[in-house]
């Protein structure tokens, strides 16, 4: 993927989220956001994966210039996809028609390909035995193995995911780890907010440190992790990994 | 101690046993027996002699105005579900008169008495509008008191889909008009369906109101043999119970739905 943001503000209200943040990225599979909460790190991932409009400074993913009208977002949206920290299954429909929607109502897919396709994705992540299952009868886990799939059905230019495993029970979050990992895998372009630490190291091919509305470092995650110069992101890493 | 023994295995309800048909029914007779001591007890400090046969030479006065009844309320929350589903919408508007006016709607409607409004709508606005038919007038007017409250009904289902759902239907791509349609109205109707059942029982009764423009509905019917025959009890006792006819087998309903459409979000 290629990322390119020039002089990016958001603010809500009085609140200044991100702060004139620059950043130019290229030839990387895997992004991942890493830093405190508050800190920015959702914002950027909304902003990247067309939810909000910037205040002002631009915005190039790949080839799309985010800096458009809500229309124009709306057609980026259904080019990208994205996996949230609550799952965010519609509560009415079940995990088969859930991964449908998206395909027979915003990608125009006839119908019958849409199930076909749900089907088989469902199959291939050993979910097929819940496809009937409404969300209420499903575990968190499974919920959002599920809404990644949804994510993913749709063949995603990029998919976006906010902290997918914080709402999670601990013994869930490696059958969603794991999910995410077959999917960089097959090379499908990630960019992650996550508090996992262990795995941001495996999966990312670049790391960005995100505190106080800007990247305060950067870089592979080896670099990152083990060698950073910087007070902050040691502080940072002293603090979350202190039990692990 | 038997005696007490006795009385809480009939009166009480363990916590996880189902409680017997016998013990039911002994508490159902029981009940049944206490109004009818009650009322025996009134009617006969009343000293009220029952004269059924000049009321039963009227029934079909009663039938028609019970018939009426259901044909009104039936037509009115059809009409008042359309209105309801429209000032829902327009609350939601971003054209503020719309948003302002349907806000208005609501809250005099409701604050207001619905005989009041009855006689405003058919004396003053159907007069000048040259809109002669009083059952039209009746629909239109148990359509408009109703849609007010039909109205915060589907404000509420709509309110009640998070706003989350709202933002993942913006992630996934869908437009607004695809969001209502397919993430927000599947819920809201089946969330909303007991409330409306209640809410047809509410419209039922308050028909009843219609009779002061001289609508011939149940209430009407029962005031007009009553008129006839000076036998007040015996026109009124069928009302109450015809009415119980009507609404009872809708709380049922409504009961079974809530159990139906329970799921959580």
């Amino acid at each position: 993927m290629r990322l390119k943001i020039d002089k990016l503000t958001k603010s809500y209200g009085d609140l200044t989220v991100l702060d004139k943040l620059d950043l130019e990225i290229k030839d990387i599979n895997s992004l991942v956001l890493i830093g405190p909460s508050g800190g920015g790190k959702t914002t950027l991932l909304r902003l990247l994966a067309g939810l909000e409009q910037p205040d002002s400074g631009s915005i190039i993913v790949n080839d799309h210039n985010l800096d458009c009208t809500e229309e124009e977002l709306l057609t980026y949206r259904r080019d990208v996809g994205m996996v949230y920290q609550a799952y965010n299954l519609f509560p009415h429909l079940d995990a088969l028609e859930n991964i449908m929607l998206p395909l027979v109502h915003a990608q125009q897919i006839p119908k019958k390909e849409a199930r076909e396709q749900a089907l088989s994705l469902l199959e291939r992540f050993n979910l097929a035995e819940h496809a009937f299952k409404k969300p209420v009868a499903l575990s968190g886990g499974q919920q959002q193995r599920i809404a990644i799939c949804r994510a993913v059905a749709i063949k995603p230019e990029i998919l976006f995911f906010d902290e997918p495993t914080s709402a999670l029970d601990p013994e869930y979050t490696s059958e969603v780890l794991d999910l995410i990992e077959e999917l960089r895998e097959d090379t499908m372009e990630l960019i992650l907010v996550t508090h996992e630490m262990g795995f941001a190291h495996n999966a990312a091919d670049h790391v960005l440190f995100i505190s106080d509305g800007g990247i305060i470092a950067q870089g592979p995650p080896s670099e990152l992790f083990e060698q950073t110069k910087n007070e902050r992101v040691k502080r940072f890493f002293d603090k979350v990994l202190k039990y692990n | 101690m038997k005696l007490n023994k006795m009385f809480s295995s009939l009166m009480i309800e363990k916590k996880g046993e189902p409680v017997s048909w016998f013990v039911r029914l002994t508490n159902i007779l029981i009940l049944v027996l206490l109004f009818y001591g009650l009322f025996s007890f009134g009617f006969s400090r009343l000293s009220y002699t029952f004269r059924w046969g000049s009321v039963w030479k009227y029934r079909n006065n009663l039938i028609d105005g019970f018939i009426m009844t259901i044909l009104l309320s039936l037509a009115s929350l059809v009409l008042s579900v359309l209105l309801g589903f429209l000032f829902a919408i327009a609350q939601k508007s971003r054209i503020l008169l719309i948003r302002y006016f349907s806000r208005a709607y609501i809250e005099v409607i409701r604050g207001t008495p619905l005989l009041v409004q009855i006689l405003m709508f058919f004396y003053v606005i159907a007069n000048a509008a040259g809109l002669n038919n009083r059952y039209i007038a009746g629909v239109l007017i148990m359509s408009i008191f109703a849609s007010a409250y039909i109205a915060e009904i589907i404000r509420a289902g709509i309110d009640g889909v998070g706003s989350t759902q709202l933002e993942t239907a913006r992630s996934i791509g869908l437009t607004k008009q695809q969001t209502y349609r397919h993430i927000v109205f599947p819920q809201v109707i089946t969330g909303v369906l007991p409330p409306m059942a209640g809410q047809l029982a509410s419209l039922i009764k308050d028909s009843s109101l219609l009779s002061i423009i001289a609508i011939k509905e149940f209430t009407m019917a029962a005031r007009e043999v009553n008129a006839n025959t000076f036998s007040t009890l015996e026109s009124y006792i069928p009302l109450a119970i015809g009415y119980l006819i009507l609404t009872l087998p809708i709380s049922y309903v409504t009961k079974k739905l809530e159990r139906r459409y329970f799921y959580e979000t």
